[in-house]
């Protein structure tokens, strides 16, 4: 069953079971907020070159140089290049560390509280997103939210 | 542990650093001061040891003290075996001292074979150890006590009575001030004495015998200072066994140096220190570093403001940021030559080891390099000094047939110059040889068959991988691992090292590296809408570029600077850029491991002291950054690897001209 893992983390104390709601794509994904460390708004930023297409840039946050990460790519959406929208800084633990990064968003909406019990799977199959990187899925209304892992989503070894 | 135990340690640490000097030094000048100095150490270990929990450790010094303590009192002299034990003694107090009063980890220690051996070889040497070697000297003592002072129970006769303890006395009365008999008084003194004393004792022992007669005007010259001094065997503790060995030239050492290294560790001992973890100074490195990037912010905001109350404060500002931003790197700095010592032991072992006479020769000892820096720099330096005694000096015999000097020479030079550091490693050996080295590249496929690079792209060729021309391979080197680690070490510390070499005369290897590694020069370089910047250290020169050199059709891409034809790269191919042509680009020459190549940018922007940040980990495996950086603006830009860069761009590999 690969929603437990990300339901038990959501719902693993009261940090974790509220989730920080941002638009990627037209979709709706939600992180962590125990993992939020800012929003900021776009700010100009640095080409890698010859770096992967999920980490292609560096930016300048309060004089740290932290990597901006573009999640399209891993979660298989199409990858734009525009500077539009919001970047939202992260914390993610990495072993005994954790390092910042910064990741693009077309919107950033609200907090909401997750009810680990509305969380649901998504398909075993035919489900267009990485099950490592998108554990299970939240309705409301009409909407989709999408549980993401973030320590899973970001990991650095993962090349694209 | 509690921390009076940790401070012990700290403290333990340092004396045997020190130990090792001194014990060294003794070597070759075994002054009573340089022994009295190494028997306080020892006593001091000894001390320390039994009273913060390391007993065994404290039981084991104890044998050493005793030894020394009999050198001391001039029982024994110095020899060789003694400071073989003494120095391997050392080495395992090094590892007494690790155990952390650990006592399954002690209690192995003590029952070591090693431990029996070193003490059973420090027993030998004591009980074969050659008669003291005592150094005499002659002095002229002269005293005349005040006229009233007998009244105040004066007594010239002890005076002269304890001086005669110390040496042999030749004295003299002077009887020019007695009045005649009639106008005497009995009770004044009316003589002086002048007393020509030889003896071993320091001035220091002279001059406590009048300690307490101050106004007896004592003068105390030293008669043979010019003089080689005199050379006395004192009389031998045991009869001469088979296992004496001659002193070596101990007691003939001038004086001098001694005199001034003494001076030296007092002059160090009295400097108040405190002890920092390291921890502590990096962060405040990093903080200044977070300073001088949002300072060259307030530059800028202040010459776009163009207001001059503001300038004159940013004026301040910036120039108390660099006194700050030195004081703070000058407190990382250390001198090198807490790693010298360490060679020394190197080829005083290493010598033993290939039956080579090889010294070591150090220069520039107080030549200041960052910590970090020289904790990554001592394994590499080992290395090459190693290679220096093993491969460089020639064995005794051949040495002589060639009319050098029996005993080799290392030397190993430190110096400091426009903002970098330069290392020197030079031997006195059969230098490198270029034709063996050509065919081993071509044997190892390293090189063409028919390629004739210059000497001096052959020599760089000692640093390819796996590479090494000594025929028999020793326990010490010619397995041809090490020139590769040492060159990737030093790239590592974003330095350079460069080998000359001539045949029959020697080799020489010079090291180039920063004065610290959190803040580099750089120069600021543009490709389009990028920034990149190029450590200062590795550019060569700027020159304008004839973009109609991009369209050769012969598809050449050489550049002619001065009489040196070097090949060039556009970067903006190199890092997928783009370009933006009106027309005028520039070439920057760099340089790495020894090889020049022109990087072809669309502008220079200028120089710029930057703050190295690390590659964040989805970056880590582009090698051709050394960092990241905040310039002035408050955008990121990248710092480019030189030497990565120029290996990925040159191709085929290293020392091959492209």
């Amino acid at each position: 069953m690969t929603q437990m893992p990300s339901a038990a983390a959501f719902a693993d104390d009261e940090a974790n079971s509220i989730a920080l709601i941002i638009r990627v794509c037209g979709e709706a994904l939600a992180i962590p907020v125990s993992h939020v460390h800012e929003v900021i708004d776009p700010i100009p930023r640095t080409r890698v070159p010859r770096a992967s297409a999920f980490a292609p840039w560096l930016i300048n946050v309060r004089g740290a140089v932290v990597p901006l990460v573009d999640v399209r790519q891993r979660l298989r959406m199409p990858v734009s290049h525009g500077n539009q929208g919001r970047i939202v800084v992260l914390d993610i633990a990495m072993g005994a560390d954790s390092f910042r990064l910064a990741m693009l968003a077309d919107e950033v909406q609200e907090v909401v509280d997750i009810d680990p019990a509305a969380v649901e799977p998504l398909p075993e199959n035919g489900s267009p997103w990485p099950a490592n990187y998108v554990t299970g899925a939240l309705r409301r209304g009409d909407d989709l939210i999408l549980l993401l892992d973030p320590e899973n989503l970001f990991r650095p070894e993962q090349a694209a | 542990m509690n921390p009076a135990a940790q401070s012990y340690i700290h403290e333990a640490r340092d004396l045997l650093t020190q130990l090792e000097q001194m014990l060294l030094d003794l070597e070759t000048d075994a002054s009573p001061e340089a022994i009295d100095s190494v028997f306080r150490a020892l006593h001091t270990l000894k001390g320390g040891g039994g009273m913060f929990g390391f007993p065994a450790l404290s039981a084991f010094v104890h044998h050493f003290e005793d030894a020394f303590d009999r050198v001391r009192e001039g029982k024994i002299g110095i020899s060789k075996p003694l400071l073989d034990a003494a120095l391997e003694g050392r080495d395992h107090v090094i590892a007494l001292l690790d155990a952390g009063g650990d006592e399954a980890a002690t209690a192995e220690l003590v029952g070591s074979n090693q431990a029996r051996r070193i003490l059973a070889a420090l027993e030998g040497a004591v009980a074969g150890a050659p008669p003291a070697v005592v150094r005499l000297h002659r002095w002229e003592v002269s005293f005349r006590p005040s006229k009233g002072s007998l009244r105040c129970g004066m007594r010239p006769d002890l005076l002269l009575e304890e001086l005669r303890e110390l040496g042999e006395c030749r004295i003299r009365c002077d009887v020019s001030d007695l009045p005649s008999l009639e106008s005497l008084d009995p009770t004044l003194s009316h003589l002086g004495w002048v007393v020509e004393l030889t003896t071993a004792q320091p001035r220091a022992a002279i001059e406590t015998v009048f300690v307490f007669a101050d106004d007896a005007d004592p003068r105390i010259v030293q008669l043979d200072l010019d003089e080689e001094p005199q050379i006395v065997a004192a009389t031998p503790v045991t009869a001469a066994s088979a296992e004496v060995v001659t002193a070596p030239a101990v007691a003939t050492a001038p004086a001098a140096p001694a005199a001034r290294s003494g001076q030296r560790s007092q002059s160090l001992a009295a400097q108040d220190t405190v002890r920092v973890p390291s921890a502590k100074l990096d962060s405040i490195l990093d903080q200044l570093g977070e300073l001088v990037i949002a300072q060259a912010r307030l530059n800028q905001t202040a010459a776009r403001l163009g207001d001059s109350t503001l300038e004159g404060l940013v004026e301040e500002v910036h120039r108390l940021v660099t006194g700050l931003r030195d004081t703070t790197l000058s407190v990382r700095m250390l001198p090198i030559e807490t790693v010298f010592g360490k060679f020394r032991r190197v080829v005083r072992d290493l010598s033993t080891e290939l039956g080579k006479d090889v010294v070591l020769v150090t220069d520039g000892g107080e030549t200041e390099i960052d910590k970090n820096v020289l904790d990554r720099l001592s394994e590499p330096l080992v290395h090459m000094i190693r290679n220096s005694a093993d491969h460089g000096i020639e064995a005794a015999a051949d040495r002589v047939a060639a009319g050098k000097p029996a005993q080799g020479r290392v030397r190993l030079a430190a110096s400091q110059d426009a903002g970098e550091i330069v290392i020197v490693i030079e031997d006195d050996g059969r230098g490198l040889d270029h034709e063996k080295i050509r065919l081993k590249a071509i044997e190892r496929g390293l090189l063409a068959a028919d390629a004739r690079p210059s000497e001096a792209a052959l020599a760089q060729m000692i640093f390819a991988p796996g590479f090494s021309t000594a025929d028999k391979v020793s326990s010490v080197s010619g397995r041809g691992v090490g020139m590769d680690a040492v060159l990737s070490a030093i790239t590592a510390l974003r330095g350079t090292v460069e080998v000359t070499s001539r045949k029959g005369e020697g080799t020489r290897l010079t090291l180039r590296l920063p004065l610290s590694l959190a803040i580099i020069d750089g120069l600021l370089v543009r490709l389009g809408p990028d920034v990149f910047v190029l450590p200062l250290i590795a550019v060569e020169e700027c020159v304008e570029f004839d973009v109609t050199e991009l369209t050769r059709s012969s598809g050449r891409r050489m550049l002619r600077i001065r009489e040196h034809l070097v090949p060039f790269v556009d970067l903006a191919d190199a890092l997928d850029g783009t370009v933006e042509n009106d027309g005028r680009r520039r070439v920057v020459i760099v340089r790495a491991e020894g090889e020049r190549m022109g990087l072809v940018v669309d502008d220079i922007l200028g120089q710029h002291q930057t703050v190295i940040k690390p590659m964040s980990a989805y970056h880590a495996d582009l090698e051709d950054f050394a960092g990241a950086t905040i310039l002035a603006d408050g955008t990121v830009a990248l710092i480019l690897d030189v030497a990565m860069l120029l290996r990925r761009l040159g191709g085929t590999g290293i020392g091959l001209a492209a």
